[in-house]
């Protein structure tokens, strides 16, 4: 079962598109990363499927935990916004309880005083808000967001301005929530922790979804097109070999980007008389080097072009 | 709905557990009890330096009299009651400045230089006023001028004028041959009583009004209004910076990933309606206290009291929607404040004319504003608290039209609330919130 899927949804506030034309199936029990440049559409659309806010009227459709509608499935989602929100003048298990209260839950004291000292911080639950440091409250606002067991948590930017003690707590505790069941959704900007944590990988850009997949899945997906390649001997030129559509110089390493659907036995070959072949490798590219070619600034001149071709066309 | 309980709790808590609240609480009564107090004191402090005033007698008559009333007074009136401490008579002290008369002969001519140079030693304060009287203020025709650079200083002029007019009544009717101990008995004041209507016991024997009570008469509806008044602008304007935390620390993102938009606002509301009958709770315990302590507790309108919560109820609902809906629309602090003038003059708009209501209780006009919905909680339950009432078609219709409204009120800014608790860094404009309340 999908715990959450999206149909052809779009989104705009006055002229501007937010979202546009998205379409996502989030399958139960995953940890589904969100990634994409900043304005791009990701906050948009954690908060469409929150249902705080709603899709143009007539376009697209959104279920989530399979009903169509408001109401008791608010209660099974956790929600940690990209900004903290916290009443500074509440005590934190006040705070806790409040809004565990708020998705139905009886017996808040034993839940908050458990995952308070989860998170080591026992010894702050009779201390006001105001006086947390900024890393102690996005550890309650975590627990805010999971103090119900949900069975879907939506987490916009958990990680962000952690420090890598904090950051392993709080990854610990949603890989721990996956191995129970919660399906989780995150959105992140730390590639490093998309690749390790993440199930499914989605990207937005612009509003436009660009990447939908499993790692594995996506990486093949951009493998086949870049090489590695070390050659003793005439390393100019490469760009005029075949299928050759672009070459990155590191100085000692050539990363040569091909044309799909190149035979890479045929640029050996080619290569191999240039010169004695050190090194040749079919790259697989991190997760960084593919957000950087779809939102990087080469990315960005080409769909400007794009455009205003559109533009003398029309 | 459990929902809008947990969220007016919290509401409530928010308030009520804060040291403002409290000493908004504390701070209310004593700050007005307060003002009466110092005006009571102050009342005895008054600049008791002597005042010197120069005194030009053109009929020649009257100079001797002022001088002797002046010495009198200057002896007798300007002191404290004297107090009688273990037998022995300890004069009071002096609360009241002495008059002190110097009289001018009438020049012959060059009045106006005398005049002049009065004036001067006034402004050189060597003097503090100076007097002429015409030479037919016996006759009935000439006038008596007064001189100061002191207008608002009354106490000196209206002595002059009683003693001046005293003197010359008793003048005239010596001229006439009349003895004045008649003229004081001929002129014998008939006293009144102000009684309330008479009515029939259970036993059906008719019971002779009470004196009628004018303080209490007085009291009690301006008492009642303003308690209304208070318990909006202090039970609900926190609405407005409640709202203003909420969207500024971005908790309304949180909230509303749990609360539909409209229960969130239904709960703050219940909230606040909770933190005003807290306030009206107090309040009203205390002035009952007070006024039983004083042995008036028949006087207090508990026929009211259902009224009353009513009212507030509603009109917590009301304006408090007004409020949530100003504090949704701004983005900080400032803005609000700029936001709120409109709301606020709304709110105090019956300030402006309870007195021709209470003066006129009945009248058209009277009836026709406590029917104007934001006006119905203050002037209306006013109007129910002065004797005989009002009829009961009235307060109702009342009840149902601030009800109509407040529903209303309740509507658009729910609407504008649901827009406005995530719209970030700009504050709306006028023309903005009219199209999120009629579009939604």
């Amino acid at each position: 079962m999908n715990v959450i899927e999206l149909q052809n949804v779009t989104k705009s506030f006055g002229d501007f598109r937010a979202v546009d034309d998205l379409s996502l199936a989030v399958p139960e029990g995953c940890v589904y990363g969100f990634i994409g440049p900043n304005g791009s559409g990701k906050t948009t659309t954690l908060r469409m499927i929150m249902r705080i806010y709603h899709p143009d009227p007539g376009a697209g459709s959104i279920r989530v935990l399979g009903e169509d509608d408001y109401g008791a499935a608010h209660d099974r989602i956790g929600y940690l916004p990209e900004e903290r929100g916290l009443y500074k003048k509440m005590k934190v298990r006040e705070i806790l309880a409040f809004y565990a209260e708020l998705k139905g839950v009886r017996n808040t004291k034993a839940a908050a005083d458990e995952w308070l000292e989860r998170m080591g911080l026992s010894d702050w639950a009779d201390k006001k808000v105001e006086t947390l440091s900024k890393g102690m409250s996005q550890k309650i606002q975590f627990i805010s967001a999971v103090i119900a067991k949900p069975d879907l948590v939506i987490l916009d930017e958990p990680f962000s301005g952690l420090d890598p003690v904090n950051l392993n707590v709080l990854r610990d505790a949603v890989l721990d929530l996956r191995r129970q069941g919660t399906s989780i959704i995150f959105s992140t900007h730390d590639m490093g922790v998309a690749e390790q944590m993440c199930d499914y990988v989605f990207m937005i850009f612009q509003g436009r979804k660009v990447l939908d997949g499993t790692l594995a899945d996506i990486k093949d997906q951009y493998a086949s097109d870049t090489i590695r390649v070390k050659i003793d001997g005439d390393n100019g030129k490469l760009g005029n070999l075949g299928g050759v559509e672009s070459v990155m110089d590191f100085g000692q390493l050539q990363e040569l980007r091909v044309k799909p659907e190149t035979d890479t036995q045929e640029l050996l070959a080619a290569l191999m008389q240039r010169g004695r072949v050190e090194h040749f490798e079919l790259a697989r590219p991190s997760l960084h080097d593919i957000f950087v070619r779809i939102a990087g600034p080469e990315a960005r001149v080409a769909i400007e072009e794009s455009v205003k071709q559109e533009a003398l066309h029309a | 709905m459990r929902k809008v309980l947990v969220i007016a709790v919290r509401e409530f808590q928010a308030s009520v557990r804060t040291k403002a609240f409290i000493i908004t609480l504390v701070a209310m009564p004593v700050m007005m009890g307060g003002s009466i107090a110092v005006q009571l004191l102050l009342k005895d402090k008054e600049d008791i330096s002597s005042r010197g005033i120069a005194i030009i007698d053109q009929t020649g008559e009257l100079h001797g009299a002022i001088e002797t009333a002046a010495n009198k007074r200057n002896t007798e009136d300007i002191f404290a009651k004297a107090e009688e401490r273990n037998g022995v008579q300890i004069k009071g002290a002096q609360i009241k400045p002495a008059f002190e008369i110097k009289t001018l002969d009438p020049p012959a001519d060059a009045v106006d230089e005398l005049k002049f140079e009065l004036s001067e030693q006034i402004r050189n304060k060597e003097l503090f006023a100076f007097a002429i009287i015409e030479p037919s203020v016996i006759d009935g025709a000439g006038q008596l001028y007064y001189y100061s650079n002191s207008p608002t200083y009354r106490a000196l002029p209206t002595w002059l004028r009683t003693t001046v007019n005293d003197t010359v009544r008793e003048i005239r009717f010596d001229r006439e041959g009349i003895d004045p101990s008649v003229v004081a008995k001929a002129s014998e004041e008939v006293r009144r009583q102000d009684r309330d209507l008479v009515t029939k016991d259970a036993s059906g024997a008719i019971v002779e009004g009470r004196t009628t009570n004018r303080a209490a008469s007085f009291a009690i509806p301006f008492g009642l209004m303003m308690l209304m008044f208070m318990v909006v602008m202090v039970g609900a304007s926190p609405l407005v910076n409640s709202v203003l935390e909420e969207k500024m620390q971005r908790i309304a993102e949180v909230l509303l990933g749990s609360v539909p938009p409209f229960q969130l606002m239904l709960g703050k509301l219940i909230g606040t309606v909770g933190v005003s009958l807290t306030i009206s709770t107090v309040y009203l315990a205390g002035a009952y206290a007070a006024v039983a302590y004083a042995g008036y507790a028949s006087l207090f309108p508990t026929h009211l009291l259902w009224w009353f919560l009513l009212y507030q109820c509603l009109a917590v609902f009301m304006f408090g929607s007004l409020f949530i809906a100003v504090g949704a629309a701004c983005s900080d602090m400032k803005e609000s404040q700029s936001m709120l003038m409109p709301v606020m003059l709304v709110v105090v708009s019956p300030m402006f004319v309870w007195m021709a209501v209470l003066k006129a209780p009945s009248a058209t006009f009277a009836v026709i504003v406590s029917l104007i919905p934001p006006a119905t909680p203050t002037l209306m339950l006013m109007r129910q608290s002065i004797p005989p009432g009002v009829p009961t078609w009235q307060p109702l219709l009342g009840v149902v039209l601030v009800a109509l409204t407040t529903l209303l009120f309740v509507f658009v800014a729910g609407r504008i609330f649901r827009v406005g608790m995530l719209m970030q860094g700009k504050g709306a404009k006028f023309g903005e919130m009219l199209r999120w309340a009629l579009r939604g």
